[in-house]
């Protein structure tokens, strides 16, 4: 439930930096393709990562294991 | 080449279309053409001249011409270094033409040249003479005294003389000795200046060279004096040498000129003396006037160029390369025009037929310029208009190799995945935020430092502004992940999801905690970090994040090589390259992937290696405990034979259609009529057009074929396992950071002395900025580079193109300025 609803709201941030990028620096139609594409990579880069270590500890097979003394 | 016009276009993502040009200049408008033409910088001229030498070519007069009126101007600018000027940006006077400029700078050169050999002898005269002052007024002090010793000294020796001699012939030296003794002893003497480190040795050799017959006395010149000949301070001592003889006297004239002792004459009548030292303090006042208003005269003469240098300076650059770019077109003698040739961007077009017309308008000549675009074979030239945040980008790109003409270029990508995979080996957000300010200062002071020279380091900071704020960005961003901030985790998005199994947490040390509540919501879980199985469970996470980062980045590497393909209608790259490479890479490694994300979804305890390994060594037997999901073995076998069909399906169809395309391209070529033979000779062969009646042997496209198979296939294992370097790094990196904080600053605060606090304090930031933000930042952005150019670029890059160098003015006077 959390993976999907975090999954959203990085949807929904990606959208909103591409309507960002097109009002504040609309220089034509190539010029606005590249900015969405630097954009959608962006998200889906920071997107993947967030992903990948959420994953790995929503089953966990190591469990913390304290030091002494703490 | 044909263009895939069903797709959009993107900035960045394939080359400006270029075109050839050629343009017909007449005579009398053909400096001012190339002046505007530099002005717009969008035209690349080709050297038509090729075959001439230097000295052969038509503008070689005029390129000597510029040479000696740079020589002039790099003389002026020794003489402003020399005066402490700076060369100020100088406020554009009037518009000087190259002629006027070069009689003006010759003048100039002259004028400068007189005052200054003119100051040289003079200063020399002022020293000579103040050394002549010194020794009228020092020789004085000691002379008589010297005098009388000297003549006592002579006596006796005479004396010893005569005595010896009279023992051999009594009758004969008895007369001479009355003779003798009557006569008044003459002693010549010479007096001067030696310095001070030589004056022993001048002392010894005089008194060797003549066997002790001079007396010498020195006496010490306490202040340095000015040596006339080399213009230095020097220790010197006043010397006065008292000899009887010509052949003494010659014997110290030459050994005085050896020592460099400057001679000055000497009279032995005081009242002379003093009226000697009047006169030459009057003409050293004399002199040291002239000299002054000398020196005034240079400097203001000097002060007058540096107003003017640097415009000077950059009229002749400009004239110059105008020569040069000149050289390099074809002078048509009987049209009486000149012919270029260039690459220029299909959308300067306009730009340039304007700058032309402006020109024939300027010049007031009476035929226009001709520009026509040319259809050739040949590769243009690539060009990617950047603006200053991408250029950094771009460049990273072009240093490992230039795209080919419109082929794909990874520069667009690069501009996201360089700072993220960076940011992925360096994540820390505290550093980030460290390297964040400090670029931010950089880009702050933008203005100021781009008009600056700086430092070969600076210099490629300051280029790279744009990229390091990225890292930093980015690495914000994965510190947060990592939940790393100078090593310290903290509980920022919610509650760690571990506690501990009882209330006495017996066991927490032993068995370990157990999970509660919902996963950590953002990054790594605050509770990891200084427990005991920290590492296994980071490294765990680190190893498979890098491998499912690394098959997508292969992915869209083999992605784009699609998108080449279906740009060039390269029909066959796509079905017999794109395809296979897709099925071989994801049916094993894409395979792989999906299995991690199953097993963190599931929470299996299958042992991935083993999978893997059994997949290949005996994929028919039963998974057992390893079974991630219904059907396993089946997907496993599948994929394996469809790896296995994919290799033969890169290797053989391709060079087998490739010699089926070659033979159908030329099977009506054997067959061609007579006609066109003579128009290829009538046409235009100005431009070489490499038309290919190209050679084609099979046996190479197929070696060639089954290089490119084997790189692919066995880069895949090993292109997989080098991204695992992201793990590494984020390790080392979390593994510094770690130490610095707990053995550095931790130890010193417990030690509960403010002193020892001060000292930790300054040296963890010694050791954070040195080690992890100088040391870590080069280390993380030269693998993320690596990367890039290797792992990533080998899927679809060729880079074999030359970049679009155009002529133009503002790079002229960049290069220059070394």
């Amino acid at each position: 439930m959390g993976f999907i609803l975090t999954t959203l709201i990085f949807l929904v941030i990606g959208i909103i930096a591409c309507f960002c990028a097109r009002i504040c620096c609309n220089k034509g139609p190539s010029a606005n393709l590249f900015h969405l594409t630097l954009v959608i990579t962006a998200t889906v880069c920071c997107w993947m990562m967030w992903a990948i270590v959420y994953l790995a500890q929503m089953n966990p097979l190591i469990v913390p294991i304290l030091s002494e003394g703490e | 080449m044909g263009e895939g016009g069903s797709l959009p276009t993107m900035d960045l993502m394939r080359s400006e279309p270029m075109q050839l040009a050629r343009i017909i200049i007449p005579m009398e408008s053909a400096h001012r053409t190339i002046s505007y033409l530099g002005d717009l910088g969008l035209f690349q001229f080709k050297d038509l001249n090729s075959g001439k030498s230097p000295f052969q070519r038509t503008f070689a007069t005029q390129i000597k011409r510029c040479g000696e009126m740079a020589r002039k101007l790099r003389f002026f600018k020794v003489q402003m270094m020399k005066a402490g000027l700076l060369t100020l940006r100088s406020a554009y006077g009037s518009e000087i033409s190259l002629d006027e400029l070069e009689v003006k700078l010759g003048e100039l050169e002259a004028e400068l040249i007189e005052m200054n050999t003119n100051t040289e002898k003079l200063q020399r005269a002022y020293n000579e003479l103040l050394e002549y002052k010194l020794v009228l007024q020092k020789a004085g002090d000691f002379f008589h005294h010297a005098q009388s010793s000297a003549t006592a000294q002579q006596r006796e020796s005479e004396e010893h003389h005569l005595v010896e001699g009279s023992m051999d012939s009594p009758l004969l030296l008895e007369q001479e000795m009355t003779t003798d003794i009557s006569k008044q002893v003459k002693l010549g003497y010479v007096s001067g200046l030696v310095p001070r480190d030589k004056s022993m040795a001048f002392e010894r050799i005089l008194f060797r060279t003549t066997r002790g017959n001079v007396f010498l006395k020195q006496n010490v010149v306490e202040e340095h004096v000015v040596d006339p000949v080399q213009g230095e301070k020097v220790e010197k001592n006043v010397f006065v040498v008292f000899y009887s003889g010509e052949r003494a006297k010659n014997k110290v004239l030459k050994i005085c000129d050896a020592f460099g002792a400057n001679r000055y004459p000497f009279t032995d009548d005081i009242g002379k003396r003093y009226q000697m030292i009047t006169e030459v303090s009057g003409k050293l006042s004399e002199l040291k006037t002239t000299i002054d208003v000398g020196t005034l005269h240079w400097s203001s003469a000097v002060q007058a160029i540096a107003n003017q240098f640097e415009q000077w300076n950059n009229l002749v650059k400009k004239e110059k390369s105008i020569y040069h770019t000149l050289n390099a077109l074809s002078f048509d003698v009987t049209k009486k025009c000149l012919v270029a040739e260039g690459w220029c961007p299909v959308f300067a077009t306009t730009q340039i037929q304007k700058a032309l017309q402006r020109a024939t308008v300027d010049s007031n000549s009476q035929v226009g310029a001709i520009f026509e675009v040319l259809h050739t074979k040949e590769s243009p030239p690539t060009y990617f208009r950047t603006n200053k945040f991408t250029s950094a980008f771009q460049e990273i790109v072009d240093a490992y190799g230039v795209a080919k003409y419109q082929e794909a270029n990874p520069g667009l990508f690069t501009i996201v995945t360089f700072p993220f995979l960076f940011a992925v080996m360096f994540g820390d957000w505290g550093h980030g935020i460290c390297l964040f300010l400090a670029t931010l200062f950089l880009i702050l002071r933008e203005k100021k430092y781009s008009s600056q020279k700086l430092g070969d380091i600076m210099e490629m900071a300051f280029g790279g502004r744009y990229v390091i704020i990225m890292m930093s960005i980015f690495s914000i961003y994965t510190g947060f992940i990592y939940n790393e901030f100078f090593s310290v985790p903290f509980e920022l998005f919610g509650r760690s999801a571990y506690d501990c199994r009882d209330p006495s947490c017996r066991d927490a040390t032993t068995i370990g905690m157990i999970k509660v509540r919902e996963t950590y919501p953002f990054g790594v879980d605050p509770i990891w970090h200084g427990t005991r199985s920290e590492l296994p469970f980071l490294n765990s996470l680190k190893m498979k994040m890098s491998i499912l980062l690394g098959v997508a980045q292969m992915n869209l590497g083999i992605v784009l090589s699609y998108f080449n393909a279906k740009f060039f209608q390269n029909d066959i790259n796509i079905w017999y390259q794109f395809i296979p490479q897709m099925i071989f890479l994801n049916s094993l490694f894409g395979y792989l992937s999906l299995l991690i994300i199953v097993k963190w979804c599931t929470g299996s305890q299958a042992d991935l290696y083993h999978v893997m390994i059994y997949m290949f060594l005996s994929p028919t037997d039963d998974l057992g405990e390893n079974q991630l999901f219904w059907g396993q073995k089946y997907l496993q076998i599948l994929l394996l034979l469809l790896a296995l069909v994919a290799v033969p399906w890169m290797l053989i169809p391709k060079p087998i259609l490739l010699k089926k395309q070659h033979e159908e391209r030329h099977r009506g070529q054997a067959y061609a009529p007579l006609q066109s033979l003579d128009e290829n000779i009538d046409s235009d062969s100005e431009y070489k057009s490499h038309d290919g009646h190209e050679e084609f042997e099979f046996s190479e496209v197929l070696v060639h074929q089954l290089i490119h198979t084997i790189e692919f296939v066995l880069g895949s294992v090993s292109n997989t396992a080098s991204y695992l370097r992201l793990w590494a790094l984020s390790l080392a990196h979390s593994e510094l950071s770690s130490v610095f904080y707990e053995k550095v600053l931790l130890l010193a605060w417990g030690f509960d002395n403010v002193v020892i606090l001060v000292i930790g304090i300054i040296v963890f930031i010694f050791a954070t900025v040195g080690v992890l933000l100088v040391m870590e930042t080069l280390s993380a952005f030269l693998h993320a580079l690596r990367l890039h150019w290797v792992e990533f670029q080998n899927k679809f890059y060729e880079g074999d193109g030359y970049k679009f160098s155009p002529f133009s003015f503002a790079l002229v006077s960049e290069e220059e300025e070394d």
